[in-house]
């Protein structure tokens, strides 16, 4: 397990802009710095990779799946995986449950990136990310973005040290960007959204996620002028007169702009806001069915803080106001009750495109017409699909370790693991199942008996590529369920991760 | 909700200036003593309040943080509304964070209320030997352009008090003289609990 590094220095005024250095109980000197920054004695890494506490992770409110669901759900996103054109076209209100239900952490970065249509960018364009890597970038945009660097996310161990590979794979895509969209260039609130990506899969990969974020869920979110941003204020605030006139009369009498409160929350995808594993449930959702969720989730957080008079009660000002929406109770946030909560507002993408289409009229009346006019909004993952039909060859997964077919199948625990594996195959090259082979004791497996740890543990150390092996190999461990159709091929299935950026490897 | 504790008047400042020059840790030395090497960017508007004591009278002093980057300026409007008081900072190691000012000035001229107090502050005095921006230079300029001005380090916590105080101090001033007669600043130093920009409902002692 890497040494957890604090990129914070001591008040030494020569070291300060250098790399950082570990210190233990450093904060005294500079002030309760360790409330603030969510630091306490502990400074032990959740299972997402923060630190000491920091993004609100709580044993209490953890939802935790139990393995054996896991493990089926694990089969079934690899299924869909490796059929996706297929799922998306035919079944996609399917995928959408499967999604809302929460992607298995193992598979949520390559599930993010197929979502996003990130894939089908990458594979159309090969070489191009590589390409963009290697130029040095506007020295404009490169000097703002390098001052960013250590202020995403600095209480996660991916991105706490200073020059690290978690900064380093940051700069690189945010730099990228710049040269793929020179007219639009960095804008700050896109730190947040790479940096999330690149918790879940390597640099090349979360480029082209970013992209299609920045282009199809969120276009014109990120451009100069920052008017979509200011328009789906607006367009929140008379969502919000629907869902909670409360809420909304009380905002109105107050004059507060909702770019007073919805700013970070929807530049950032509420990935500043919620705990981490809300982040993760409402991004799953936010890829499969677009900017509708966020829409909805900061409906349900007014509604939760202002929709009752007796909290509004405690609020007579717009100062009171703004603080208590930047404090949302934890109980409002915890996993379980605002997914449920999501998915009970009535507003549909269709309404939002009503309600843009009204504001934006307004907007032209008062204002003129809009600066940047960024391109329409796509509503989710198929529309994505539809509209930029990917080749077959485009949703190939390639594993950059193919096994080779057979091993004899008599070596397997008995047990649990007889069932397990008769679904799955190591074999890139389809074969019919004979009997139960396991084809997975690499030498340097651990013996596949339990259930695997969650793969964060395997995130958290900064070693080799030797964890992907690891959870591919519990990836066997599966429980098929009788009525899916064996997997044919690529059911070892890996991605071509970057050997620069080990540190991510819930990435499969 | 904020303190319980009766005070005279609200004031809301707010900080500005390019991105990484310190305001966030100006805002966070002032109102928490605390500092942090790599308190996140800011997105939106952060904000916090701390109150002192002026001549007697308890000032709660309501201070904004905005993003400083160029693009976030287009949706500062409302960020400006009913500011008293503007600190406008740079970083006294970049001087193109100094360059800017000017444009920063007239941003908050255009946006705010034109009777604002506004501060000149360059931060980062820890980092003499990185210096680019000569004391000198700067004062000259605040003094033509009529603001105050104060040179700061948020992390060594040197003259932050001083610059907000002062700051807050020449609100003061102005509130009391009642020199001006409209706008945010009448709307504050008036009897009127009710004041519009003070957006306080709590009933404060009359002053006079």
């Amino acid at each position: 397990m890497a040494k957890i590094e604090n990129g914070r220095q001591s008040a030494d005024t020569g070291s300060i802009r250098t790399i950082s250095s570990s210190h233990v109980d450093d904060e005294s000197s500079l002030g309760s710095d360790s409330e603030i920054n969510g630091f306490t004695s502990d400074r032990q890494t959740d299972k997402y990779g923060f630190i000491g506490g920091a993004q609100q992770y709580s044993e209490e409110s953890a939802q935790d799946v139990p393995p054996e669901v896991l493990r089926q759900r694990e089969v079934k996103w690899l299924d869909m995986l490796s059929h996706w054109d297929k799922w998306m076209i035919k079944r996609f209100n399917k995928v959408r449950l499967r999604c809302q239900k929460g992607i298995p952490p193992a598979l949520r970065g390559r599930a993010w990136l197929y979502l996003s249509g990130g894939k089908v960018k990458k594979e159309q364009n090969q070489g191009k990310f590589q390409e963009l890597d290697s130029q040095p970038g506007d020295p404009k945009w490169v000097d703002v973005i390098e001052k960013d660097l250590h202020r995403q996310f600095p209480f996660h161990e991916m991105f706490v040290s200073r020059g690290g590979h978690g900064q380093q794979d940051l700069f690189r895509v945010l730099k990228a960007y710049t040269l793929y969209r020179p007219e639009e260039g960095y804008c700050q609130a896109q730190a947040p959204i790479a940096a999330v990506l690149l918790m879940h899969m390597p640099a090349e990969d979360a480029f082209w996620g970013l992209v299609q974020i920045c282009e199809k869920y969120l276009p014109g979110y990120y451009s100069p002028g920052l008017e979509a941003i200011q328009l789906d204020g607006e367009i929140l605030f008379a969502l919000l007169r629907r869902v909670s006139p409360l809420a909304f009369r009380h905002l109105e009498k107050h004059k507060i702009d909702p770019i007073l409160y919805m700013t970070e929350w929807f530049m950032c995808a509420f990935s500043r806001t919620l705990p981490w594993a809300s982040v993760l449930r409402v991004w799953d959702m936010f890829l499969c069915d677009g900017v509708k969720i966020i829409f909805r989730v900061g409906l349900v957080l007014l509604k939760c803080m202002l929709g009752t008079r007796e909290k509004l009660k405690a609020c007579q000002g717009q100062y009171e106001t703004m603080e208590l929406l930047r404090a949302i109770e934890p109980r409002y946030m915890q996993e379980g009750f605002l997914v449920r909560e999501i998915l009970e507002v009535p507003v549909t993408a269709r309404d939002v495109e009503r309600v843009h289409h009204s504001q934006l009229k307004r907007w032209k009346k008062n204002r003129g017409e809009l600066n940047f006019k960024p391109p329409p909004r796509m509503h989710g993952a198929r529309l994505i699909m539809l509209a930029e039909p990917p080749r077959h060859q485009d949703l190939q997964q390639n594993p950059t370790i193919v096994l080779e077919a057979s091993q004899p199948a008599s070596q397997l625990k008995k047990g649990k693991e007889e069932k397990k594996s008769k679904k799955k195959k190591s074999v890139k090259k389809p074969q019919p199942v004979k009997e139960i082979p396991n084809p997975y004791p690499l030498p340097n497996d651990p013996p596949p008996s339990d259930p695997p740890a969650p793969p964060s543990d395997s995130t958290s150390s900064t070693q080799e590529l030797k964890p992907q092996t690891e959870t591919d190999s519990l990836h066997q461990q599966t429980e098929p369920p009788t009525d899916l159709p064996p997997a044919k091929e690529s059911a070892l299935q890996r991605s071509t991760q970057s050997l620069s950026s080990t540190e991510q490897d819930t990435y499969l | 909700m904020g303190s319980d504790e009766a005070y005279n008047f609200v004031f809301k400042v707010v900080l500005i200036g390019e991105s990484g020059v310190g305001k966030s840790n100006l805002l966070s030395r002032f109102t928490k003593n605390e500092f942090n090497h790599d308190s996140r960017t800011t997105i939106g508007v952060e904000f916090s309040t701390r109150t002192v004591q002026l001549s007697g009278f308890t000032i709660k002093a309501q201070i904004w943080d905005t993003a400083g980057l160029e693009r976030y300026r287009a949706i500062t409007s409302a960020y400006y509304r009913g500011a008293v008081g503007a600190l406008l900072v740079y970083d006294i190691t970049k001087h193109l964070t100094y360059e800017s000012v000017e444009r920063w000035l007239k941003e908050l001229y255009d946006h705010a209320d034109p009777d604002i107090v506004v501060m000149l502050v360059g931060n980062k005095t820890d980092l003499e030997s990185e210096r680019s921006v000569p004391t000198e230079e700067a004062k000259d300029f605040a003094k033509k352009k009529d603001i105050l001005f104060l040179e700061t380090s948020a992390l060594e916590s040197t003259n932050v008090e001083a610059a907000f105080t002062n700051v807050l101090a020449e609100i003061h001033k102005k509130v009391r003289s009642k020199a001006v007669v409209r706008g945010s600043i009448s709307a504050v130093s008036l009897n009127s609990h009710r004041a519009e920009n003070a957006e306080e409902k709590k009933p404060c002692c009359r002053n006079i």
